[in-house]
């Protein structure tokens, strides 16, 4: 499967990825409502880590035995058989948060539920990946080998 | 054709079965549970008590799940006996062949003797969803309730009432709430919190002793310290102990939890494997063999002993406990060996306003964290736990928000790659 791939020597930790991605899992949809007023706050789900030196965005890694999909107590987690994309199901969810303490990436953040990368689901590339500026994100079919 | 019998639909049960089927697309897979339901989210039980999520959205899969992948569920059917010389079990009058069996019988109710609290209508266990309805349809804003333990299934069945009740008192033998996921200094602010927040009631150090009666009613309970609380509605949540009344009966060897082999799940039976919070585990922290009745242990045990059964070679690689849980949005998650005590432990702790984080170490390695408000990215400990990682190996402050920017550039370039971390 496709999976987002972050080069850490590109990245220049501008964070727009973390911006379109508020964006695009807003309820406008609109940059600067979703950024700056829109209540409650969408949560981006890549994180740029690191600082200005030395930095990477990190998001789902879409693992193809995901402990999160492990230690969901709801079966609100699940690997999707056909596209791979691992998703919280947020009817079933309820915010418990055992999916971020299993994570080994760091890659689940807390909302009213759990929160991670749907790959922006139907898009045919990710919105972190479509508006990184210095190509630090890929959209690669890897196979996780690289 | 194999026949694969499990018994238990829970956590175990379901992963086993669901194991089985991607190993060996042919056999036939029988999943047994005495519940009325298909299998759900036990854990979910105080979030439908809250009335935050209702009964279908807490079954774990879709009811068409089962005829697609060809997994034969019987509901209402209690497994009485299992037959070893004919490899059967019996449930009810129906008697079912297996090559291989799977014991996923999980926890059953501690009660501890208590002065006329035997089969009241207002007495009631909080387990599963049967008796979560009851306990649902029993309380109203008039009810004043009275849990007894308050461990986690006792915490989430206080803090699920404090909605719905007009007055919740917790009474607990042990000094501290929530004593086998928070350390002593943790728990006596949450403790706090949770009185504030929910209004309820602690008697801790104390316990009930007796309750009063009336017309097969309780009416009031007597605590050991000699208070006497008014209670509409009792709540027993001492405890559980594992399930293993089948197993024992079958001669297989139980300590405490049934004896399996760590590895392959195998119980003193070669055709008979055990899963989940009915089995004994050993935690790869320090080796002590316990019951870790944990979701997730549950699950990889489940897996296990599915792959095992159907020829395969899975395994559930290190057993370790974590939690993670909230109560009235306070966020707790905690890992490893949280009360490790002696010379050899060390721990670190960062506390500001309401979040709280410590970290327990052997040497240089980390062991354990307590995390109260501060969990973000904590399966990074979870993961330096589990993998035993030299913490003096890593770059930047292991009290801060860990990241995989903390490890060195092979490290982290595999794991932005997504290689099995």
């Amino acid at each position: 499967m496709k999976r987002v791939y972050a080069k850490e020597e590109l990245c220049l930790n501008c964070r727009l990825c973390e911006v379109y991605c508020k964006t695009a899992h807003s309820q406008s949809k609109d940059i600067i409502k979703a950024n700056k007023y829109e209540d409650p706050e969408p949560v981006s789900r890549v994180t740029v880590c690191g600082d200005k030196m030395l930095s990477a965005a990190v998001n789902c890694r879409h693992c193809d035995n995901p402990k999160c999909v492990e230690a969901c107590i709801t079966g609100a987690m699940q690997k999707d058989k056909k596209t791979g994309i691992v998703r919280v199901d947020e009817e079933k969810c309820i915010g418990c948060m055992t999916c971020l303490a299993v994570c080994p990436f760091g890659c689940i953040k807390t909302g009213k539920f759990a929160v991670k990368c749907d790959l922006c689901c139907t898009e045919d590339e990710p919105a972190c990946v479509k508006n990184c500026p210095n190509r630090a994100l890929v959209y690669a079919d890897f196979g996780g080998k690289g | 054709m194999m026949n694969y019998v499990i018994v238990g639909a829970s956590a175990a049960g379901l992963a086993c079965a669901e194991q089985i089927r991607k190993e060996d697309k042919d056999g036939r897979i029988i999943l047994l549970t005495k519940e009325e339901y298909l299998p759900y989210s036990r854990p979910s039980i105080s979030y439908y008590l809250k009335g935050k999520v209702t009964e279908k959205d807490m079954l774990l899969r879709k009811p068409s799940y089962y005829k697609q992948t060809g997994i034969e569920i019987v509901t209402g059917a209690e497994v009485t006996a299992i037959d070893r010389k004919k490899k059967t079990v019996r449930a009810g009058r129906k008697s079912y062949h297996y090559d291989k069996l799977c014991l996923c019988t999980g926890s059953k109710p501690f009660v501890p003797p208590m002065k006329n609290t035997q089969s009241k209508e207002n007495a009631l266990t909080f387990l599963d969803l049967a008796c979560t309805k009851a306990l649902k349809k029993k309380a109203n804003k008039d009810t004043r309730a009275v849990v007894i333990g308050a461990g986690l299934i006792g915490m989430k069945a206080a803090e699920g009432l404090s909605k719905i009740c007009k007055s919740v008192d917790v009474a607990e033998l042990s000094e501290r709430v929530l004593p086998s996921i928070l350390d002593a200094k943790s728990s006596k602010s949450v403790k706090k919190f949770i009185e504030t927040e929910g209004h309820i009631t602690f008697h801790l150090g104390d316990t009930v002793t007796e309750a009063k009666s009336k017309g097969g009613k309780i009416t009031s309970v007597v605590l050991k310290s000699g208070k006497e609380l008014p209670c509409d509605l009792l709540v027993l949540a001492v405890g559980v102990r594992p399930e293993t009344s089948l197993a024992e009966k079958a001669g297989l060897e139980v300590n405490r939890g049934i004896i399996i082999d760590p590895g392959t799940m195998r119980t003193s039976d070669s055709d008979i494997y055990a899963a989940g919070d009915c089995a004994v585990s050993v935690d790869m922290l320090d080796g002590s063999k316990k019951i870790i009745a944990l979701w997730v242990n549950a699950v990889r045990q489940g897996k296990a002993a599915g792959s095992q059964m159907a020829g395969g070679e899975g395994a559930t690689g290190g057993t370790f406990a974590v939690n993670a849980i909230d109560f009235y949005g306070m966020r707790i998650c905690t890992c490893g060996l949280i009360n490790a005590a002696g010379d050899k432990y060390s721990d670190r702790v960062i506390q500001s306003g309401e979040s709280y984080k410590r970290l327990i170490f052997e040497g240089n390695r980390l062991v354990g964290f307590v995390l109260i408000n501060s969990s973000e990215n904590a399966g990074i400990y979870t993961n330096l736990i589990e993998n035993k990682t030299d913490v003096t190996t890593l770059s930047g402050d292991i009290l801060g928000t860990p990241s995989l920017m903390w490890f060195d550039k092979e490290t982290r370039k595999s794991r932005l790659k997504g290689e099995s971390a």
